[in-house]
């Protein structure tokens, strides 16, 4: 039957099973045999957490119910579609619940149940040729950025600009949609897109922005990379992608160094652009945000383009300034 | 009837269903099955029949489905769309 689990007998089960519990999900679940947990699982947001089933009950269908609670969870939150992480050797067990499998590498696979990426490429049709991608975070958008999609549009038919979508940054994704599209305007190959929950997202990269660089996010990053080059690059026509050469923070570079490895596996070509530098340094977001949060337009001046300047002097983007200020 | 609000029926469990239904301007049906190569085509017969059945002319429904016997698809479509059909 199903009940609510303590924290500890979700964590006693999970570590037996070489899983790490995390706190904060918005829902957990528990199955109980003869008043013992017998499985559990989590959702947060539209990705299925901790999901575990204690040996002695492989084989029945507990996972089909657990699974049934998440999935319900997650449609009456507003997620069609949610994803989740197992091992590959795993993933069968999903694909038997209608899960399909996006990416595997090494000792990971991501899953997903719902309309998902069919949807997503269905509803963004590309352009033929021999395109590009970049995938940007933009937080916010910088002379740095446009740099690097100014180059990269001469090299390729279309270049594709994926901005993250995912709400975990200082400026909001709206923002950083809009600050790419009006810094890319006049560059008539240019298409910005979304990357919903297939490029740097909460379902394929957490820890992206946890800033964590462990063995999890090796593999986090791979499985990431894999969709990409497996999935989202062929539906787009991508044969290279293109990304700023990271002087400054390990986590990005350890991603470039990721695409570097996994990319051209999957006959992707990676181009790594120099860093434009103003007064001696790199332009970065970080150093944008910095100047910003100190009011230093005079600095922003020479970092950003009038797009984003614009936006930054606005009443929109004072709460942001606040928000960094106190970070 | 008329689907008038998202709801849903049944479950992801072994022989059962899950169907998703929400408001359209047209009629679509979008069938996940763990025996979609065998029996798509009799998994949406029998939507498509018991559909009409409820006079419902459209809408978005989405099938999950693990092998479930016919009368058990029509059982879990029909509670579905009662259930968007209430206000």
């Amino acid at each position: 039957m199903f009940d609510q689990p303590t924290e500890r007998e979700v964590r006693e089960l999970i570590e037996s099973q070489g899983l790490r519990y995390e706190a904060g999900v918005d829902e957990q679940v528990g199955w109980y045999e003869n008043g013992r947990l017998a499985a559990c699982g989590a959702r947060k947001g539209y990705v299925l957490k901790m999901l575990a089933i204690a040996p002695e009950f492989r084989g029945t269908d507990i996972l089909g119910a657990l699974v049934t609670r998440l999935v319900l969870s997650g449609l009456s939150a507003g997620h069609e579609t949610v994803l989740l992480f197992t091992r590959p050797e795993n993933a069968g067990i999903f694909e038997a619940l209608n899960f399909r499998l996006l990416a595997t590498h090494g000792t990971a696979a991501l899953l997903e149940h719902g309309p998902g990426l069919e949807a997503y490429l269905a509803s963004h049709p590309a352009a033929p040729g021999r395109n590009g991608a970049i995938v940007l975070n933009g937080n916010p958008f910088t002379l740095g950025h446009l740099h690097l999609v100014e180059g990269a549009a001469k090299a390729v038919d279309r270049l594709y600009l994926f901005v993250v979508s995912e709400d975990c940054s200082a400026f909001p994704f709206a923002a950083r949609l809009r600050l790419a599209r009006e810094a890319t305007a006049r560059l008539a190959n240019v298409t910005v897109l979304e990357t919903s929950r297939y490029a740097v997202s909460a379902g394929t990269f957490p820890s992206y922005f946890l800033k964590r660089r462990d063995e999890a996010a090796q593999a986090q990053m791979r499985l990431d990379l894999d969709l990409f080059a497996r999935r989202i690059a062929p539906a787009f026509h991508v044969v290279r992608r293109f990304a700023g050469a990271e002087p400054l923070c390990p986590a990005t570079r350890a991603y470039n160094a990721a695409m570097a490895e996994v990319l051209p596996e999957a006959g992707i070509a990676l181009t790594e652009v120099p860093r434009l530098e103003a007064g001696g340094a790199p332009v970065s977001a970080t150093r944008v945000r910095a100047a910003f949060a100190a009011g230093d337009f005079k600095a922003l001046a020479d970092l950003v383009p009038p797009s984003t300047l614009q936006f930054l002097r606005s009443d929109e983007a004072r709460p942001i300034a606040g928000r960094l200020k106190g970070a | 009837m008329q689907i008038r609000r998202k709801s849903t029926a049944g479950t992801m469990q072994s022989s059962d269903l899950m169907v998703v239904v929400e408001p359209a301007e047209t009629l679509q049906i979008d069938i996940e099955s763990t025996v979609k190569k065998q029996f798509e085509h009799l998994i949406r017969a029998r939507i498509e029949t018991t559909l009409r059945d409820l006079g419902v002319a459209a809408g978005h429904v989405r099938v999950s489905d693990r092998g479930a016997l016919d009368y058990a698809i029509a059982a879990r479509v029909e509670t579905a769309i009662h259930r968007a059909s209430q206000e």
